[in-house]
């Protein structure tokens, strides 16, 4: 694991000590270097872990958010160069050190073998998002949306720390090998299914669950490009890996505890993407959609079957990827005409053909099209929520036609059409910018024709 | 004040709190707590305004109180075990007095009211000496005897401490109060665990006097007292605001940084003791003294102009304030998580 987390952390003197003009290009490359390394991980047995040391581990859960992890850093750096290029040097190297660090404690938490150890770096991720968000982002309402990611995260966690030292009290060890075999099944009162919450309620409120969602669309609108994209991709799948791993922990409970929740993130499933047909601001549908997207994700780990698992992580691994892509279509707007509305950039077909593939490819992803992952993954939590219910195929599908209805209006809406006359003298895109879009998609199209590889510890 | 003067005060002052730490008999004790309070009254009066006489006049009052307190709690126990040396005090009578005439020094709630007003009306130095040595010598004394002190007194002052240092800080611009309340709230945070394992408490002093030493003297470098001169602090030196970036989150108890062990390891401590709402409420309340401290990052570091400094030549000098051992503070003050595993030689 030191090979992925030492080079991670020399990245940060690596931007210190670069030339003004080799700065991006150098942490660009070393860390396109440090991300191939991580998809070695990938190639393992899926009912084993890959155990390096007494702290960090990879299995096959973590394996692919560990590559997402890595992968993203590049395409993150890509997509900060053009606002950062008025900044002065120091501020631009600030803001790539920043990143970095997140990066270093995301690889961390994601390989945590301790939950103590992955608690304080899930914390700590909280950290340079924050400076991130509010240093960096645009807007007056970001000082906002800092305060409502930061205090909803903590609220959440704090109770999640005093649940984690209980039970290690009460079990030794919170290591994951050997959770697995020392966890007894919780009694039935009211003690344990306050433990339960206290567990649950942290990555609930990051994954989010629709009550608690409240601080996603400020965080995600007011962020720079490079923290909408960290926060959509990687930052929400903590949530859910989180909830993956403590659900070892909570025995019988979850049968019971988790109906509240469900009913929320089926109901929410519904709430958010029809709120996605009303936005006018592009960020904010693209938010409100991961909001959706996560809820399967939720509705998956609660009902705690085979198969529910394996959507779970291939939706996880899908939905990184494509709201990652698609808030980088979204800056690309956004750097032209400098506002986030949809219809005042109209028609882009016309003017950026390129670009308005990548849309529909985007936009089609996000629409769970076959044979992506994002189907596998969608298909997979349906398939196994009708299983758990059979009433919920109606929600389930309800959600998929309105998924489909506001992605393609997304789509029609910004590409398709006349042009607004004011587009009409835009740039033309950057080289950078396709190549950003290329390589959020190649792995996406790739996955499809091997989807072992993200279909996690279950396969 | 003039350097002979300054040697003699502040070596009486060294030397109260040593003869607290260091001796076995109350008697001295007191007599040491006497000389730290009677030698830090000109420190606190460094400045010859109004303000400065009324603070310095509310500590004397509220010390001397505590003092006097403190004496008639040595002589019940006197009366009840027979012998002037600190060890248990198995009378509850005199060990219920004794606590409250400390918690009266150290400014724990119910008995706060001086801190912020005697923190605001003296200079920044002094401040900076009040909130940080001055708590030693009360702590060193409650750990000694903190095997018979009254449990159920000392968590509730520790609980509305946490309340009071996060609620009334709330409402403030003023440095030197914020930092008042922060250090009601953490000497709440020492308090709570003191019946289960001073050591701790120690370490919770100590993290904290490292803290507040380095954010007291980052303030210092721009002579800033309000919101306001802090938020100027971008321009003049853009280092020193990321510094108090770092360091306010680290008094906040953050994860990665090293204001989180203390919380984390009192949490560990109380939930193996089975209080479990205890360290749940502490922790919340901890949350309210988060936000202030997050105004204070965003009126500094966070909320800058777009662009930096154009003048070549800065147009006011460079400071010339001391500042004793800051960088090994600040890196003590946000990078010592990593070593927590090393707190088990404290067994």
């Amino acid at each position: 694991m030191l090979k992925i987390i030492l080079p991670t952390m020399m990245l940060m003197p690596l931007t210190w000590a670069s030339k003004p003009n080799m700065i991006w290009i150098n942490t660009t490359a070393y860390s396109l270097l440090i991300s191939l390394i991580s998809l070695t991980y990938l190639n393992q047995l899926s009912d084993n872990s890959q155990n390096f040391s007494m702290l960090f581990f990879t299995d096959s859960l973590s394996a692919p958010l560990l590559a997402l992890t890595t992968w993203l850093l590049p395409l993150m750096l890509m997509a900060s160069q053009f606002h950062l290029s008025k900044e002065t040097l120091a501020r631009k190297k600030l803001y790539i050190t920043m990143l970095i660090l997140l990066q270093l404690f995301l690889i961390m938490a994601f390989s945590a073998m301790e939950l103590i150890l992955f608690y304080i770096l899930f914390e700590a991720t909280l950290m340079p998002t924050l400076v991130i968000i509010t240093r960096w982002g645009n807007q007056t309402e970001r000082l906002n949306a800092g305060l409502y990611f930061l205090f909803y995260t903590l609220v959440g966690s704090l109770p999640l720390l005093i649940a984690l030292l209980h039970t290690q009290n009460n079990l030794g060890s919170l290591n994951f090998l050997m959770m697995q075999y020392w966890t007894q099944p919780l009694p039935n009162s009211w003690s344990s299914a306050f433990l339960w919450l206290a567990c649950m309620m942290a990555f609930m409120v990051k994954m989010p669950l629709y009550g608690l969602h409240l601080w996603l669309p400020k965080a995600h609108v007011e962020a720079p490009i490079a923290g909408s994209m960290v926060l959509a991709a990687v930052l929400l799948k903590l949530g859910g890996y989180g909830m993956m791993r403590i659900t070892t922990l909570l025995g019988p409970l979850t049968s019971f505890m988790a109906y509240p929740f469900m009913m929320l993130s089926l109901w929410g499933m519904i709430m958010t993407s029809s709120i996605c047909l009303r936005q006018t601001d592009l960020k904010s549908l693209i938010a409100y959609s991961s909001v959706s997207h996560m809820a399967l994700v939720i509705v998956a780990v609660l009902i705690q079957t085979p198969w529910s698992y394996m959507g779970a992580t291939a939706l996880m691994v899908a939905h990184g990827l494509t709201s990652s892509m698609l808030f980088c279509l979204a800056n690309s707007n956004y750097e032209r005409i400098h506002s986030r509305t949809m219809i005042l950039a109209r028609g882009l077909q016309t003017l950026l053909p390129l670009m308005a593939a990548w849309w529909l490819l985007a936009s089609l992803t996000n629409l769970a099209l076959p044979p992506t992952i994002n189907l596998i993954g969608e298909l997979f939590v349906v398939v196994a929520t009708f299983s758990w219910s059979n009433i919920t195929i109606a929600l389930m599908g309800t959600n998929i036609i309105i998924t489909a209805l506001y992605s393609l209006y997304m789509l029609i809406t910004t590409q398709r059409g006349k042009y607004t006359d004011h587009v009409k003298s835009i740039k033309p895109s950057f080289t950078r910018e396709n190549a950003l879009m290329a390589l959020h998609l190649l792995p996406l199209l790739l996955l499809s024709l091997n989807p072992k590889m993200i279909l996690g510890p279950i396969y | 004040m003039k350097p002979p003067i300054l040697i003699i005060v502040t070596s009486t002052i060294v030397l109260g709190t040593m003869i607290v730490l260091f001796s076995s008999h109350w008697l001295m004790i007191w007599i040491g707590f006497e000389m730290n309070m009677l030698a830090i009254i000109p420190i606190l009066m460094k400045k010859f305004n109004p303000r400065a006489m009324e603070a310095s006049t509310k500590y004397f009052l509220t010390q001397a109180t505590a003092s006097m307190l403190l004496m008639l709690g040595i002589i019940i126990n006197l009366l009840y075990s027979g012998h002037w040396t600190i060890s248990m005090i198995p009378n509850p009578v005199a060990s219920t007095v004794i606590t409250i005439a400390l918690a009266m020094k150290l400014g724990l709630s119910p008995f706060h009211f001086w801190v912020p007003e005697v923190t605001q009306g003296v200079s920044l130095s002094s401040g900076m000496i009040l909130l940080t040595w001055q708590k030693i010598a009360p702590l060193s004394v409650l750990y000694q005897i903190s095997p018979s002190i009254n449990p159920n007194l000392l968590v509730t002052m520790a609980a509305t401490s946490v309340l009071v240092g996060g609620w009334g800080g709330l409402n403030q611009t003023q440095l030197r109060k914020i930092l008042a309340y922060s250090s009601i709230a953490h000497m709440g945070w020492m308090a709570a665990i003191m019946v289960y394992n001073p050591t701790l408490m120690i370490l919770n002093l100590a993290i904290y006097i490292m803290m507040t030493l380095g954010t007291f003297m980052l303030f210092m470098y721009n002579l800033s007292t309000t919101t306001l001169s802090l938020s100027h602090t971008w321009n003049k030196s853009p280092l020193i605001a990321s510094l108090i970036l770092a360091l306010m989150l680290s008094l906040g108890g953050l994860p990665p940084l090293s204001g989180f062990i203390p919380k984390w390891m009192i949490i560990q401590e109380l939930t193996k003791n089975d209080m479990i709402v205890m360290p749940t409420f502490m922790a919340i309340t901890a949350l309210l003294n988060l936000y202030f401290y997050m105004r204070l990052m965003y009126a500094t570091a966070l909320t800058m102009f777009p662009s930096a400094n154009n003048m070549k030549m800065k147009w006011q000098f460079e400071s010339t304030k001391k500042m004793i051992l800051l960088p090994p503070l600040i890196v003590a003050s946000t990078m010592l998580l990593p070593l927590t595993p090393m707190l088990s030689i404290m067994d």
